[in-house]
């Protein structure tokens, strides 16, 4: 039998599934590396620049388009905002943080939660070794100190721990953390995950709108939205979609803020129409639901991130906003 | 009779071999084991190092009775304090629940006992509510005695185990007595993919539902 090519680990540390589909992989991979070695240039040529990263339509379509392993860590920082936050609040923030005596039980939560995050990466499974580990560790824990309301919220392990294995870096990975819960989302892992609560019915409302076959259909099975895409949200698609996929989609969340997030699910949901619709009960919808993850679609993360911008149609910002805000004042008068 | 030789296709109610769908909710405190008797019970494995649920997971699994199929519709949820908001949505209209607490955790048993407490008030009346003692495997440690939780089961009209994910001890027993206790007969539950019983009390316990008419 003719080997694969690619190991059984992929670059970031995680073990492929048994029945990982190696000839796909190849296929698209083939098709894949040139286009990564296109943006890798045109990156190099931008990042030689000083101060060429200036907000506009060119870095928009950039971001769009991937950023390169080498260069995501740097330009996530600047794409969000955590570098200017960092600068203004001291660059000692996050040693100060780890000093702080931390509260018994905030530790101990987080501690139980560091060997079920990421088991199947060989970055963060070799016990009390994983140096990854340690380091997920001390971000949750800085982070849950710096920011007392929001504390440790399960889910936010998953993004400090892509965000470790991204930037290689604890202090990056903070100040990551911190522009994500506190400006680019909206309240989504406070005591009551208000937030979340709320954009999911945002969801909910969209797909009315833009698939109502669909939405009529998951309202007559009786599904409700936030059994499907809790972890969508919470998780940003980490834990959710092919791990490449996800980081091609937080460079537009970086970028653009948290509406890409809203792209991504209606494209999930709208792409899978077909099957979605053809499920005649409740438990054969939610495994339909389950499998829009899956996909073969979404494992092209160039082919995906292209019919997020297009699957969807329009998506305006004030759209999302006034939803937002309808929805959270509904919920306050009920 | 048609239910004569080898199972029936498509069993009617009226006869033997009826098969009966029911939604079963797990409650408890975060890392008490809900994931892990799930996958235990469906698929046979146990994993180490389970990953936390966020959200909720959702899976079914059958078992047999002498004259019923009874079809579990599993959900899992999440266990941390915060994720409470969304749990009123996952054990509506459930028909049992399994409130997991951890043998070597007290806290959890206490957390425990406020779970019973709000399905007793918020959820469906006759709903089968178990309490399951986990990772009985590790009773080296053990904080809560077997006994306390007996005595606090019994007031309270749950059925009770210990049960041990890792060893597999009365994983498949717990589900099995509250298959045994659900009511058979008024639950109106075809075949296959039509599950019209269910489906309407879905959609009863729905608010969305209603909310969409108006719009
Ligand atoms: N020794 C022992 N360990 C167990 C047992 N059941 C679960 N565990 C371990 O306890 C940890 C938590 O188990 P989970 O099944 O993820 O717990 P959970 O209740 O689903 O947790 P959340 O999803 O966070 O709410 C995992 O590392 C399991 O391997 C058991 O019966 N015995
Ligand atoms: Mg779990």
């Amino acid at each position: 039998m003719a080997k694969s090519s690619f190991s059984k680990v992929d670059e970031y540390g995680f073990e492929r599934a048994a029945d990982f589909d190696y000839e796909s992989y190849e296929e698209y991979m083939s098709q894949y590396l040139p286009i990564l070695a296109r943006r890798a240039r045109k990156w190099a040529r931008l990042m030689g620049n000083p101060n060429s990263l200036k907000r506009g339509p060119v870095i928009k379509r950039f971001m769009r388009k991937g950023v390169p392993a080498e260069h995501r860590a740097e330009v996530w920082l600047w794409a969000s905002g955590a570098t200017q936050l960092q600068e203004k609040m001291g660059p000692n923030l996050y040693r100060e943080l780890l000093e702080e005596t931390h509260d018994i039980d905030v530790v101990s939560t987080i501690r139980t939660d560091l060997p079920r995050t990421f088991p199947d990466n060989i970055f963060f499974n070799q016990g009390d070794q994983s140096e990854h580990r340690n380091q997920l560790f001390r971000v949750l824990c800085a982070y849950a100190h710096h920011n007392e309301r929001v504390g440790y919220c399960q889910g936010l392990n998953y993004i400090a721990g892509l965000l470790l294995l991204v930037t290689k870096s604890e202090e990056k990975s903070f100040w990551l953390l911190k522009v994500l819960v506190e400006q680019i989302l909206p309240d989504y892992y406070g005591p009551t995950m208000e937030g979340v609560i709320v954009d999911i019915d945002v969801l909910g409302e969209l797909i009315r709108l833009k698939a109502p076959a669909i939405h009529q259909q998951v309202t007559a099975l009786g599904l409700p939205w936030p059994v499907v895409t809790t972890k969508w949200f919470i998780c940003l698609f980490a834990e959710v979609l092919p791990v490449e996929t996800v980081l091609r989609i937080w460079d537009c969340l970086f970028y653009e803020g948290s509406k890409i997030i809203f792209r991504v699910c209606l494209t999930l949901i709208k792409s899978q129409s077909s099957s979605l619709l053809a499920c005649d009960d409740f438990g054969s919808l939610a495994a339909a639901f389950k499998s829009t993850t899956s996909a073969s679609s979404t494992l092209n993360c160039h082919q995906f991130m292209k019919s997020i911008f297009q699957v969807p149609g329009s998506l305006s910002s004030s759209t999302i906003s006034t939803l937002r805000e309808k929805i959270s004042q509904d919920r306050h008068n009920s | 009779m048609a239910n004569r030789g080898g199972p029936a296709q498509r069993p009617n109610p009226q006869t033997q071999g009826k098969i009966c769908q029911f939604k079963l909710v797990l409650l408890g405190e975060s890392a008490v084991g809900k994931s892990s008797l799930v996958l235990r019970f469906v698929k046979g494995q146990f994993h180490e190092y389970q990953e936390s649920t966020i959200g909720a997971a959702f899976l079914t699994q059958t078992v047999c009775l002498e004259d019923t199929t009874v079809k579990f519709e599993i959900w899992d949820t999440a266990g941390q304090e915060r994720y409470h908001s969304l749990a009123p949505m996952y054990y509506r209209g459930a028909q049992a629940a399994i409130i997991v607490y951890d043998i070597t955790n007290m806290d959890s048993f206490g957390r425990a006992k406020v779970w019973v407490k709000e399905l007793q008030r918020q959820a469906s009346p006759n709903i089968v509510i178990a309490l399951a003692g986990n990772k009985a495997d590790l009773a080296n440690s053990r904080a809560v005695e077997c006994e306390e939780a007996q005595t606090y089961a019994d007031e309270n009209g749950l059925l009770f185990m210990e049960t041990s994910a890792k060893t597999a001890k009365n994983v498949n027993e717990i589900f099995l007595a509250i298959a045994k206790k659900l009511p058979k007969n008024e639950q109106a539950s075809g075949a296959g993919s039509t599950n019209q019983g269910r489906r309407l009390q879905e959609l009863d316990g729905s608010p969305k539902a209603a909310g969409n008419c108006c719009k």
